[in-house]
């Protein structure tokens, strides 16, 4: 079988506005998480945030994006799209090929504007510009007349996990022939939606989280795009690869709506099953970038099914840390930070930790280290039991 | 591609149980709304926290989920929008202050798919896919794909979307429903812009298992145009590839009054074999994103039971049996679909 | 408000509150366990509980600790409203 290759990058993320950005924030231990300067919101000042900080106007200005309707989670999309077009060099023709797919994820889609679609859901006035920006689709549909697409065109939504999945199943059209390249990734922006979801679940900090710490206090939100470009080895030329996607698995915890099953069942088999596809065996895995959101009930699971399924887990750390979680684009940019970790020869420390969970012990690696590194899991758990591992190894 | 068993459909017809198409339900106040059944399966516990679209794709699925099945895969376009946005005037009526936590955890699209499993037990491959109107075309590619990784496996592969009073406004305003009184009989008559607004899910057992199957889904193709010449010549392509004028004796058209769309349609029509018989079904379930779920779902009831519903048709066919059924849909006239439906032999 | 006229605008309060379809006030003893056993809530029911006592009663619960010790049962919530209740 042919291998699938990632011949492009592109990621924008509170650390970052594109790939060189995040990478020397990760290299240097730099969280972006922090206070809010542009976030409309009466928690704004309240909790800290990994937000971007470029305004919607000013990203529909550099962005040259002057259709009607379009929201700043189409713009972050478009921003980080614009970057892996560029770093993989597609060329028009490839890009609006039917063989070229293109598989997004988002959790909120348009409805960051949550008072424009307050107003247009109970139907207040004569409707708003964004109509038919609401839905999570609209993303991609705009991408797709943007960049005239031609190849199959999705948009997954499995909560947390969603743009692990969009990476699987663009990796799967490939590997069945339906595809040869495929644009993977998600976004999420900032949203009220979210920000009252979240909290309302009790589930944010009002400190930096602190990913596997004994007194982590919950999650801090972000915003993110991310993308990449997956090619079968066949179209690949002379094209920089920089990581071969080997292994993927998606499992469900089946255990709670809105929470992990304390011995982690859920990601457990995941991970197994990512390393059933990539044909691994666990210790042959040299870095984790873990899901690890800083909430009680997450880290506590995710360290359970990573002592199932390793003894002793690998180097690990949660990039949340630097980036929040940035939901259905936490895949997806966690996906970058793997593949950049195996180009680069290079694990990034676990930041904001001081003391291990008790009943398990496991610290992650807490300084940035040079070392060479030849396969990296990635794990995104999520909302409804949804959870997928992916598996980056080196080119 | 794959073969479907089981079928469950809820939707504005009498198509759960006592199936019967003749007879047509139509729309109270423009909206084709479901019927729905009692949902005894699910315990009052869980029922009581379920929007309208958890409620009927659990409902449905659950019938299937009685077997052993080896993943969950789920198209929607909006999921529980009406959670949604009860948790959304929440959040502005009560300034962001306290807020209850149950409309948030529903209203995430992979909620069904997500209490599906949880409710069987199903530790086994999930996905949601909410690509607006070809969410549940790659539902079945994504089901395809499983099955060839897995020729012995089993899936629910199914759809759901639900009107909810804010969808539709929102849609409404949009000018994708029309305002002027509908009934089931005027809708392809008025000449105007706009569709009627409906609802529903359907649910199929999705394996490689020949023996006992109600129907097989032979190929499917999924496009972004608004040019119509484009489609009309990938639909020429789709037929001559995959089926021919002997074997195909129907064209599921998801015409929807829209005189807007309505050029996608008729050019298409132009490229179909002469004489074929056209059928169109958006009267009985209305326009929505996984409309074509519930033409899935029809075409394995008009090959079950090889006829088709008279109300249906827009030509009526000159041959009696029913071997392979085409489906042609369009949402929004950009997001295109072709689903080949085929009779299982002996 | 009498104690038990308040137990009573409290039952029917909490099944409105959680959807408890076919419940009836009568159904819920007073010293009857709201999680796990008698009624079966869980742990997004004590979220929306503790929304309850907010929006209804003005009483602030931040301490999810707090929430366990007042959400055991009918007698517990009705005694810490009387105790904490502002409206």
């Amino acid at each position: 079988m042919s291998r699938i290759f990632i011949t492009g990058m592109g990621i924008i993320s509170a650390i970052g506005n594109d790939v060189a950005n995040n990478r020397q924030s990760l290299t240097q231990g730099k969280s972006g998480i922090g206070h809010s300067e542009l976030l409309q919101s009466r928690y704004a000042s309240i909790l800290p945030f990994g937000e971007i900080k470029i305004s919607t106007t000013d990203l529909k200005e550099k962005l040259g994006a002057k259709e009607s309707g379009i929201t700043r989670t189409d713009l972050l999309a478009l921003h980080a799209f614009e970057e892996v077009i560029a770093n993989s060099q597609l060329t028009e023709a490839e890009i609006s090929s039917p063989r070229t797919a293109l598989v997004g994820a988002t959790t909120v889609g348009g409805m960051c504007l949550t008072d424009e679609l307050y107003h247009d859901a109970n139907k207040q006035d004569q409707g708003s510009e964004y109509l038919s920006s609401y839905d999570c689709g609209s993303v991609n549909i705009y991408l797709q007349k943007r960049y005239q697409i031609g190849g199959i065109i999705n948009t997954i939504n499995t909560a947390c996990s969603s743009s692990a999945n969009a990476i699987m199943y663009g990796a799967r059209l490939i590997r069945h022939g339906l595809a040869d390249r495929a644009i993977v990734g998600g976004v999420d922006s900032l949203a009220k939606f979210t920000i009252n979801g979240f909290n309302s679940l009790h589930i944010l900090s009002n400190e930096l989280c602190a990913p596997f710490d004994e007194n982590r206090k919950g999650l801090n939100l972000g915003e993110a795009a991310a993308f990449l470009v997956l090619e079968k080895e066949e179209v690949t030329g002379n094209k920089t690869k920089y990581a071969a996607l080997t292994g993927y698995g998606n499992s469900n915890d089946a255990f709670h709506p809105s929470s992990l099953s304390d011995n982690g069942d859920g990601p457990f088999l995941a991970m197994q099953e990512a390393l059933a596809i990539a044909n691994l065996s666990p210790d042959k895995i040299d870095y984790v970038n873990a899901h690890g959101t800083g909430t009680e009930n997450n880290d506590l699971s995710e360290s359970a099914a990573m002592i199932r399924l390793f003894g002793i887990p690998p180097a690990f750390s949660s990039t949340k840390a630097y980036t929040g979680h940035t939901l259905g684009a936490a895949g997806a940019i966690e996906g970058v930070f793997s593949i950049l970790s195996l180009y680069n020869g290079e694990l990034y420390a676990g930041i904001h930790f001081d003391k291990p969970i008790p009943t398990t012990g496991l610290r992650p690696i807490l300084s940035y280290e040079k070392k060479e590194v030849r396969h990296v899991m990635s794990n995104s758990f999520g909302f409804g039991g949804n959870c997928s591992s992916l598996i980056f190894s080196k080119a | 591609m794959f073969y479907i068993h089981d079928t469950i459909c809820i939707s504005p017809q009498t198509s759960y149980t006592d199936i019967d198409l003749g007879k047509i339900n139509g729309p109270v106040e423009n909206k084709l709304l479901a019927k729905e059944p009692s949902y005894e399966g699910i315990p009052l516990g869980i029922l009581r926290r379920m929007g309208r679209a958890v409620r009927m794709g659990v409902g449905a699925a659950l019938q299937i989920t009685k077997q052993n099945l080896d993943g969950i895969i789920i198209g929607t376009g909006n999921g529980g929008m009406e959670d949604c946005i009860k948790f959304l005037n929440q959040i502005i009526e009560y300034e962001e202050g306290m807020l209850t936590p149950t409309n948030f955890v529903q209203s995430t699209t992979n909620a069904i798919a997500g209490q599906i499993g949880l409710m069987t037990k199903n530790k086994g491959y999930n996905c949601t896919h909410v690509h607006r109107g070809l969410a549940f075309e790659n539902a079945i590619i994504d089901a395809d794909m499983l099955l060839t990784e897995n020729s012995s496996a089993k899936y629910l592969l199914g759809a759901v979307d639900e009107i909810s009073a804010y969808n539709y406004n929102i849609d409404l305003l949009d000018g994708w429903f029309k305002k002027e009184k509908l009934t089931n009989e005027n809708l392809y008559d008025l000449n105007s812009a706009g569709s009627i607004a409906g609802e529903g899910a359907a649910m199929f057992l999705a394996s490689k298992e020949k023996i006992g199957a109600s129907a097989e889904i032979k190929a499917i193709h999924i496009l972004h145009s608004d040019n119509e010449q484009m489609i009309a010549s990938e639909l020429k392509k789709f037929i001559s590839k995959y089926t021919s004028e002997e074997k195909l004796n129907l064209v599921l058209s998801g015409e929807n009054g829209d005189n807007r769309l309505q050029k996608y349609y008729s050019t298409c029509e132009t490229q179909l074999p002469e004489k074929l018989a056209i059928a169109r079904f958006k009267h009985l379930f209305g326009e929505h994103a996984s409309a074509s779920a519930l033409a899935v779902w029809l075409s394995c009831q008009i090959i079950i039971k090889q006829s088709v519903p008279k109300h249906l048709l827009k030509f009526p066919a000159n041959n009696a049996g029913i071997n392979e059924i085409l489906i042609y849909n369009n949402h929004k006239g950009i997001q295109h679909s072709f689903i080949l439906i085929s009779r299982v032999d002996g | 408000m009498e104690k038990e006229q308040l137990k009573q605008q409290l039952k029917k309060q909490i099944i409105t509150f959680l959807n408890l379809m076919q419940v009836k006030p009568e159904d819920i003893k007073d010293d009857e366990p709201l999680f796990g056993e008698g009624l079966g809530l869980d742990s997004i029911d004590s979220i929306e509980l503790i929304v309850l006592l907010n929006r209804e009663y003005g009483i602030n619960i931040q301490d999810p600790k707090e929430g366990r010790k007042v959400l055991v049962d009918v007698n517990t919530m009705v005694d810490y409203i009387i105790a904490h209740r502002t409206k």
